[in-house]
Order: structure tokens, then sequence, then C-alpha cells
């Protein structure tokens, strides 16, 4: 008997990675972005879109994939300056969903990212690591979402879905 | 079906009303819910349940607990396991257990044929024994003969699972100790998780009668348990053994029955910010002549069973002990009505507490139990005094001993923290931590039931207090116990060849002055010489004993003697606990490219290809060979025109203002001379100059590049260049983007490949001038977003269309359908494999094997004589101003066309049996000259071209002839076309 929890495999969505320093990047992106988070490993989000503060420098803008022409318009990834990287990134990752009564057991099995709400508080989003492979994860309504990288999804998938089997 | 003959008729922690019917060794006998396989053995009077790992002589059950040493089964049934210890097997209607290492029974085995010749084998006599002509000859037979139970032939019918914890604090054991550590740290609110090795909690308590605040000391468990259950800050695990201690608190915890009914096993592994071994103590035994004969049995065992699963051991019980706390198991027996006909106490004088306890038996002070009657079982104990003298006996089915108790610092010592000698104790006892840990209870040299509750409250006030948590000091309740002490006695008098310190291994005290006689003093070697302290039990009831009786036969203290190391695992793992999900198709991860689909769909025979990536090794049509179908995919690229998926190759986009002088360093040809549009081969070294990674990268804009690398070394080539980039030149302004992911390719290779692209429909002007090799261009190609690469693999015109992975699969419909009027046709790996080596083009893991450098590879001209500096550099001068030689690339062509070489085959000068010369690095059929030819790495290589060299095979010599390692268009025409 596996867990009851449900895995979703998640359409593809508009994704941006974004380094350099946070002034630079919000005088270049303007209101494009959601305000950036305060801490690291956290995410903001507004008007549908979401912003992962994921590392020194670093963060990635997530949208729904019917916005990705509008949010290349707008950020212009091959003219931005040269200490500015923003770099298309739709195609990189797969998201699942998992979600249910059991999710949190899921979790436990895929990923020794400690999601306790008092380290991992609701806008909490990282990279860390699931089945042994490169993994980002945040909270979402029922559940948590995480990407990994495309090739890996059907893998990814099948070790996923065998904790519930 | 046996009778339950040698239970009591009350008392114990059995559900009488609820009888188990199990069979050993194919008998059928009945238990009770509660019991364990041992305890029921016992109570139906099996004496004799296992034989000893060497000598095959009879052992009966000794310990009620992991320490048991003597009797391993092998379970049966869903329950397949093998080197059970049966105090440790739950039982369960229907369970089926043989005893290991027999045949055909415990009871009757053949194997004691080898107590007859047991002086012939002592420790150590197969490393002198078997030496000529190889050890592997008698390995086999060995291995058959000692005595280990065989793996499961079936898989298990069920599911492991290993999973994530985390914890403020982390408890090992549930005995007083550690049930008052999370009291306190689960009432100041800390995320506690207390894991214990036993299937209730309560440790020690449960085999003993002990009072708490006055009430039975299970009553305080119960209403500890209870609490904790209360507690949402708190995870309570019983059957869950923490079996390692690894770095940074890393906990391995293994649950052998998770509330999940689908689970066989779970194993946790628990990042823990402190944590608090309280893992009890375990006695020891005592050594003397027979002291593996049945009926010998730790004195706590013999209470245990009394007390917990009111069992018999015995009808007339005689006590060995050295130490205080034998005179309660003695008192417990008495009361349970089993006869204790004397005490026998190597020490000259007793404390009168512990004479208190059981007024009426004889207690004999400063006398030893020299050696024991009976075959197959005790019959009587010889008693003499320890100083010497003559030896009566005394009749006796029951020796229950104890020769001290030993601080469990199994999981301490594995912490990499200190474990110091205690004179005290005469054990060893928690030092200083290396990791946030503290012992607390037993563990920790508190022997008494009120020091250890008081010891627990506290390590669990500091340990939370450690991570910013304040809790309240308890009220630590009165408890009722007695003190102990304890007088070292290692060996009786005439202890020799069968007075065992190591039951499990049947390691005699014969053996350890065997191995002192031949120099093996230090402890480590003695280990080793002896197998003292190996095996399942890892040395629980032995180990001590093994260092003492050293040191009395050195004449020194048992510190200077020092411990072996304690390993993980604390108690035997299943290995499918470990593994959990992780089984089956999902063992290892497969990466799949947006074509997966389609190459499977069209016969593709698919393999791993490098860094998990699943490629299409060749497309087979009906009736062709392997061969044929991969010289057919060699010869469309070389004549007309293939196509293959290039999806896996990594890809890095690199930006910053400093972005052309990081790619002057890490590669060793200069890129940052690079027109916009413009691409270059590039090599990359490692610090110790030897090839790392290859690839083309192509500049997007002044300070934009777009980097390709082999696809095994895409990982490592972005770890390499993020820790540069952060450790070593931090002020360096560049971003790296790993685009492995967001870029797909289909690469049309082939005379025809321009005219395909064009039947595809572009808006990139595809002439030859327009768009010469080495570069790129955006633009659509079959009316998607494209980015065009002039680049070669196959030594062909070539044209590596990228787009978007979503878009790959309508790229390659486009490109199959436009290029069918030429005869277009995917090509696999093994296809790509000829081209190259036909084209003399490197491949990782082939030609770069991690020793050679460019100039091995006759590269030299891409170490760039201006730039002053780049990773490898000076490795390289240094290693070739030594002017040793190196092996070289050369091509080569068997003598007989016919005849294939396999790839690594070793060249030996002149094909004889000798030092290797070098090696074949890759060997195709090759469709340019319809022949077998290759590459190899050959010391002095490129001076030896149109010379011979000899590949040495098993069955034969084949002889091959030097030649430049490029077959196809050397001047690299065809590709620039």
């Amino acid at each position: 008997m596996g867990y009851d929890a449900i895995i979703t495999r998640l359409p593809l969505r508009a994704l941006f990675d974004l380094k350099g320093k946070r002034d630079v990047l919000r005088n270049w992106c303007g209101d494009t972005l959601p305000p950036f988070p305060d801490h690291p490993n956290r995410l903001t989000e507004a008007h549908g879109r979401q912003l992962v503060h994921t590392g020194p420098g670093c963060w990635i803008l997530m949208a729904s994939l019917a916005v990705e022409q509008a949010l290349t318009a707008a950020l212009r990834p091959d003219e931005a300056p040269g200490d500015l990287s923003v770099v298309p990134i739709s195609d990189m990752l797969t998201f699942f969903a998992v979600t249910g009564p059991e999710a949190s057991d899921v979790m436990a099995v895929a990923t020794p990212l400690d999601l306790h709400p008092r380290v991992f508080p609701p806008d909490g989003a990282s990279w860390t690591e699931a089945f042994g492979i490169r993994a980002l994860i945040r909270r979402i309504a029922g559940g948590y979402e995480m990407a990994v990288e495309r090739s890996y999804a059907d893998w990814f998938e099948e070790a996923l879905v065998r904790t519930t089997a | 079906m046996a009778a339950d003959l040698h239970r009591l008729t009350e008392g114990g922690r059995i559900d009488r009303s609820r009888p188990i019917r199990f069979r050993f060794d194919g008998r059928e006998y009945q238990g009770f819910t509660g019991d364990t396989l041992a305890s029921a053995l016992l109570a139906n009077g099996v004496r004799i349940a296992a034989r000893s790992f060497k000598y095959h002589r009879p052992r009966g059950i000794m310990g009620a607990g992991v320490e048991e040493p003597a009797v391993l089964v092998e379970l049966g049934g869903d329950l397949a396991s093998g080197n059970r210890p049966a105090t440790t097997v739950p039982l369960t209607e229907g369970l089926v257990a043989r005893s290991v290492n027999t045949w055909p029974s415990a009871r009757f085995d053949l194997g004691a044929v080898n107590q007859l010749i047991a002086r012939l084998i002592p420790a150590g006599f197969y490393y002198k024994t078997f030496k000529w002509p190889d050890w592997h000859l008698y390995e086999p037979s060995i291995r058959r003969a000692a005595g280990l139970a065989s793996a499961p032939k079936q898989p298990p019918k069920g599911a492991y699972e290993a999973r994530h914890a985390h914890a403020d604090l982390l408890i090992a054991g549930a005995g007083p100790a550690g049930l008052m550590a999370a009291l306190v740290a689960g009432r100041a609110g800390a995320r506690v998780m207390l894991a214990d090795e036993g299937t209730e909690a309560g440790g020690s308590l449960l085999n003993r009668r002990l009072t708490i605040g006055g009430q039975p000391a299970l009553d305080w468990v119960a209403a500890a348990v209870a609490e904790l259950a209360a507690m949402e800050n708190v995870i309570h695990l019983q059957n869950a053994t923490v079996w390692a201690y690894r770095e940074h608190n890393l906990m391995m915890v293994h649950e052998r029955a998770p509330a999940n009914p689908s689970l066989l096993g779970r194993n946790w592994r628990v990042r823990a910010g402190q944590v608090i071994t309280a893992t009890g103590a375990i006695e020891r035994m005592m050594v003397f002549e027979g002291n593996d004969r049945p009926g010998v049995m730790l004195a706590s065992a013999a209470q245990a069973y009394a007390n917990r699963w009111a069992v018999r051991p015995g009808g007339r019980a005689v006590i060995f002990t050295n130490n205080d706390s034998a005179y309660a198991a003695a008192a417990d027996m008495a009361k349970a009505g089993i006869p204790v006909a004397a005490i026998v106490d190597s020490r000259d004088t007793v404390p009168e507490y512990a004479r208190a306890q059981v007024p009426d038996v004889d207690v004999l002070a400063g006398q030893a139990v020299t050696s024991v009657t009976g075959g197959r079982r005790v019959r009587g104990a010889l008693i003499a005094p320890v100083g010497g003298g003559v030896a009566r006996r005394l009749d006796c089915d029951l020796l229950a001993v104890s020769g001290g108790w030993n601080p469990a610092v199994h999981l301490y010592s594995q912490s990499r923290s200190r474990i110091v000698w205690d004179d005290t104790l005469a054990g060893f006892v928690p030092g200083a931590p290396a990791q946030a840990v503290r012992a607390a209870g037993a563990a920790n040299g508190a022997m008494e039931l009120g020091r250890a509750l008081a010891e627990g409250a506290a390590q669990a006030r500091a340990a939370v207090a450690g991570i910013g948590i304040e809790a309240e000091a308890p009220d630590v309740p009165e408890a009722g116990d007695t003190p102990y002490t304890v007088t070292p006695f290692w060996t009786a008098p005439g202890a020799g060849a069968k007075a065992f310190l190591d039951i499990q291994n049947d390691v005699s005290v014969a053996d350890i002055e065997l191995a002192l006689r031949e120099g093996y003093s230090n402890i480590e070697h003695v280990k080793r010489y002896t197998t003292g302290g190996m095996g399942i039990d890892q040395g629980k009831t032995g180990n001590v004993n093994v260092i003492g009786a050293v040191a009395e036969r050195l004449g020194i203290r048992p510190e200077e003697v020092g411990t072996t190391t304690f390993r993980p695992p604390y108690t035997p793992v299943e290995f499918g606990a470990i593994a959990g999900r992780r089984a089956g198709p999902v063992v290892l991860p497969y990466r799949h490219t947006p074509l997966t689909g389609w190459h499977k769909g069209h016969g593709a025979v698919m393999y791993e290809a490098g860094a998990r990536w699943r490629r299409p090794g060749y497309y087979p049509r009906e009736g062709e060979s392997f061969q044929d179908s991969v010289n057919r995919e060699a010869r469309c690229a070389r004549e007309g025109v293939g196509i293959y998926d290039g999806a896996p190759l990594g890809k890095y986009e690199i930006k910053g203002p400093d972005a052309g002088a990081f790619l002057d360093w890490i590669y060793t040809n200069v890129f940052s001379s690079l027109k916009v549009g413009a691409g270059r081969y590039g090599l990359m070294l490692s610090d110790d100059g030897l090839i790392l990674d290859d690839g083309v990268s192509f500049r997007l804009a002044a300070d934009r590049f777009f980097m390709s690398t082999s696809t095994g070394n895409a990982d490592a080539v972005g770890q390499h260049m993020e820790k540069l980039l952060q450790i070593e030149r931090p002020d360096w302004r560049v971003m790296i983007t790993n685009v492995t992911g967001q870029w797909a390719n289909a690469t049309i290779c082939g005379p025809m490949a321009r005219k395909v692209v064009a039947a595809m429909g572009t808006d990139i002007d595809i002439r030859p001038d327009a768009f010469p090799f080495m570069v790129f261009r955006d633009g659509s190609v079959a009316g998607l977003p494209a980015r065009v690469a002039r680049v070669s693999f196959t030594g062909e015109l070539s044209f590596e269309v990228n787009v978007r992975p979503r878009d790959l699969p309508a790229l390659w419909d486009a490109a199959l359908e436009a290029g069918a009027a030429f005869g277009i046709a995917p090509i696999g790996s093994e296809a790509n494999h000829v081209l190259r080596v036909e084209k003399g083009f490197l491949s990782l893991g082939h030609e770069v094997d991690g020793t050679v450098d460019p100039y091995d590879l006759g590269m030299g001209w891409v170490m760039s004589k201006a730039k002053p500096d780049f990773i490898g550099k000076h490795s390289v001068d240094l290693r070739r101003a030594a002017g040793k030689p190196r092996r070289e690339l050369v091509g080569f062509r068997p003598l007989d066309p016919n005849r294939q070489v396999p790839e690594g085959a070793p060249l030996t000068p002149g094909g004889r049996k000798e030092a290797t010369e070098g090696f074949v690095t890759a060997c195709v059929w090759s469709v340019v000259e319809n022949r077998w030819l290759g590459l190899a790495l050959l010391t002095d290589g490129r001076a030896r071209i149109g010379g011979r060299a000899f590949v040495r095979l098993p069955d034969g010599v084949i002889e091959v002839e030097l030649c430049p390692p490029v077959f196809h268009d050397p001047t690299g025409e065809r590709l620039r076309s």
C-alpha cells in the first residue's frame, strides 16, 4: 500500500534564469518581476508570476507559458547588459505536483530537504536533491511542487509513482 | 507439536490468549504473542539451537537481545532472510525458521566432525595452509563450509522504504535514560526522534523488577510512552535500531516493522541537531573452558526470560559473576521458581547489599567456574578457588554468567568521539565528543537506575540548550535499585582452546595466545588474525573480553591495548531497507531526449551512452545484423545524408565582462579573440594537465558565449567552472547558466546535408561562403526558431540545428520528410563511433582516458603559446620537461583486414607476455576502407608510424600496421564544404 498522494506532471511554463546584482536586475526588468524575496530560498508572487531567490545573485522567474513571448520581449535576454544574465530556460525543467493527505511522506522519501514549516515556510522554494538528482522544490496548495531537469522527468516520475503504488 | 514445558504459569509480557504456531528445524512448536523466537524455543525446551561457525559445536541461546552471539537463524516464507539472531525475531503465526550452518539440523549436525580436527584448524590456519597454488582454488569450499545463512533466492514480497527525517534531538534508546530525555526535550517543544531497537519501550526495565517513584518501573514506562505519543513534536519508533552515526549528525535508523503493512522495513536517514546515545549496556561473558555449552547463558538473559517472557531457562541454576548485577538476576530467577544452587563470585569480598538480595543462596566468594560438565548441554560446573586449588562439581543445567557490563559505546564511537577506559566499571565509556553528541544512562556508565534517569534529564536539557531551547528541570522520580561494582576477571584458570572469547566466531583463549605468540600484539592485528570481534554481532559480548585477555597476557592495562574500530551497522540491516524504493527500473536514473519515444517506436536499440542518457545505438532493419545496420548508417552519412539526435550534448551559456578571459583560462587555446558569430574547438585540462573535456564554443556577443561540452562530462565541466569562479576567481564577473535542457538538436550530416536543410525551409543563408565551418546563425528552420551551427563530429558537412526541446519532434519530422528524397536515415551512436574513428576525432572515454594531454593526441597545436597561463599549462610543461616516454595516439590496420581487434586490448612488445606498451582505444569496420581499422595509444607511437605493433589476446596475437590516426579526409575538405 503506497502513500495516499497524487503525482501530477505539470505543463511547460515560462522560465527565465536571472543572474546579477539585484539593483541591476530591478532596473533592467522593471515591473516585469514580482518584488524580490527578502531572503534566499524564498519565493514572491505577483500577477501570476513567481520569483524564486535560488542563490547569491541568482533568481528564477516563473509564469504561465502563455506569457513567455511577452516576458521575452520585456526582459530582452539578448540585449541585457554585460553584468546581467537573462536566459530563457522554459524547456529546462519539468514540474511535478505532489498533493494529497500523505504528500509529506512522498517528499520524505524523495528528498532530504527539511520541509518542517519552521524551516521551510509557506513561501519556501529551494534547489535541493530529490532521488539523488537536482530538484527545485516549493510548497503549493495541498502539497509540494518539484522541478527536475527535463531529461530526467520520465525516470523521476516513475520513482515518484512507486511511492504511491 | 512439542509441549510448552518450560513456561511459567503466570507473569511475563506475553499474551497467553493468543497462541502462535511456528516451525524450527522442521519441527512444529507453540509460543505466544509477545514471544521472540528465542523465548519460545526455550519455553519448548529447545536447548541446542545452533552450531558454531567453525567447529560446529552445539550452541544454545545465550542472550536475550541484539547481543546474542550464538543462535542465528534463517527465516523462510514471506519473511525470508538470513542470519537473524533468534532473540530479535518476534514470533508470528506460521513462522518458519532453521538454524544456520547445520545439516540436517542443529541437534544432529554432520558438520560436527570438525570438532575432531579442531586442533588442526586454529586461528589463521587457512592463511598458512591454502597458499599453493592459489587461495582462490580453496576459497569457494571454505566459504561453503563456514557458517552463515544463504541469501533468499526470491525477491521479497513487499517493498522497503528509505526516507529522510530531521530532528532537533535524536535519542537512541528508549530505556529509562532515553525516555527521560525524550520527555524533557519533548515537553520543551523540541523536534524529537526517539528510536529504540526493542519491540516495546523500557530497555532493561522490561527484564528487571524495579520501581520508579514507588511504582513498578513499567508503569512509569507506560506513562512516559503515552505522554510522548501525545506530543506532535515527537516521533517515537520501536523495533528501530540506530545503526550508524555518520558525519554532521546524520543517523541511520532501521525500522523493522513500519506501521504501513506493505513495507517490510524502512531506513530513516535522520539529520539531527543533537544526539543522545542512551543505548544501555551489554553484559560480558565469563571465559572458562566450555563456556559455550548449551545451558550457559548471560545472567541478564536468564533474568529477562524469567521476568519478561515467563520462561524457565533451566531447572537448576548456578550463577558465575564478578559483579553485583547478577545478584538481582539470581533473586528474580529464584522468585520465578528456578532453584539457584550457588552464586560463584570471583571477587574475594561481596558487598552486603548484593548478598542481601539472595539471603537463601550460597555465595562462593573468591571462586571461579573453571569448566562445565556435559556433552550436548550443561550438566554441572566445576568450581575452584581463583588462586588455585581443588575443584568441585555443582550440578546444574543452567549456568548464568555475568562478566560485568560494557556501556554500549558503539554509536558514540562511530561519531568519531573518543572513548576512554574506566577502571571503576572495567569498561570503555564515552569521552570527549567529536560531534553534537552526548551519552546518557548505562551507555555513559550510569549503571544504577536513579543515575540513569537523572542523566537522561540533564543531558536532554543540555542538548536542547545547544540549539537554543530552554527546557525545564523535571522532577526526576526516585528509583529502587542497588549499586553496581565490578572487579575484572578476564579468564578463568585453565582457559584454553575451548574457552571462547568470541562465541560467534569460535575465537578461543588459545587463539588469542597463538596470535600473540606469532607477533600480532596490536589489537587490530589480533582482530584480523583471529576474527575476534568481527561478524554479525560485532563482538558485543566478546570484544572487551578479548582486550582484557590480551592485556592480561601482555601484562599491561586494557587502556594500553585500546579498542578496535566500531563500525556500522550496529545490528544487521537488510539491503532492501538501505535501497528503499530505488530498486528495479529506477535503481539508477535514466535520461530521455524529446525523441526517445520516436527512437523506440522506430526499432532503435537503446542503451546508455554517458551521463545516464539513453540513446539509440542503431536502428536495425528487418534481416540486418548489428554490423549490417551500423555499416548502412555510416555509409548513409558518408555518401548521402544522415540525421542524429544530439540533444544530450552539454551546453552552457557564459556571460559577463570577464567571460572571454574566463574561457581563455579554462581552455588551452584562445577564445577571447573570437568574432561574434564564430566558434572554435577547444580542449580543457584539469589542474594536473590532463584532458578534462573538449567541445566547441561560439561567441554570441562581446560578453556572451555558448559552450558545448561532451555528453558524459557536461555536469563535471559545469562543476569545474563553478568551482573555479567561486573559489579561485570570485572577483571575476562571469555568470554561467546550464542550458543543456533548453537546447536540443538534430544534426544533419553528409554530402547532401545542405540540400536537406534547404528543403526543410530556412531563412538562413546556408551557402558555403555565407555560412562557413565553425560559424553559427540564428534563424528559422522548418518554421521553427533555431540556432544552426556548422560543426562536425562525423567529418562530413554538418548542420547542427538547435531548437527548443518542445520543437525537436517537429524539426525531426520535417528533416525526415525533406530528406526522404535524398535517402536520409537516422544514425545511432554506433555509426557515429565509426565515423569519428575514420576521421580520427577523439572521444572521451576512449582516447581520453584520464592519462593523456593534448601532445599525446597529436594536438599540440591547441596549446596556446600566446597565453601566459591557462589551467593545466604548468603541469603539462613540468611533465613533458621530464622527457619520459608517453603513450601517443596512432592509427592502425590489422594485417588481416577482416580481423577485428577488441577495444581495450593491450599492446605488448612483439605480442609477448610483457608489460603493456599501450592499448586499443577503438576499432571499427570502416565503410571508407571496407576493412577493420582503429586507434590506439602506444608508447612513442608517432615515431613508430609505418612500423608494426602487436595486440596480445588470450587466444593469440594480432599484428597491426601503424599509421597516422586519420583515415578519411585528412585535409578536412568535406567538413568545410
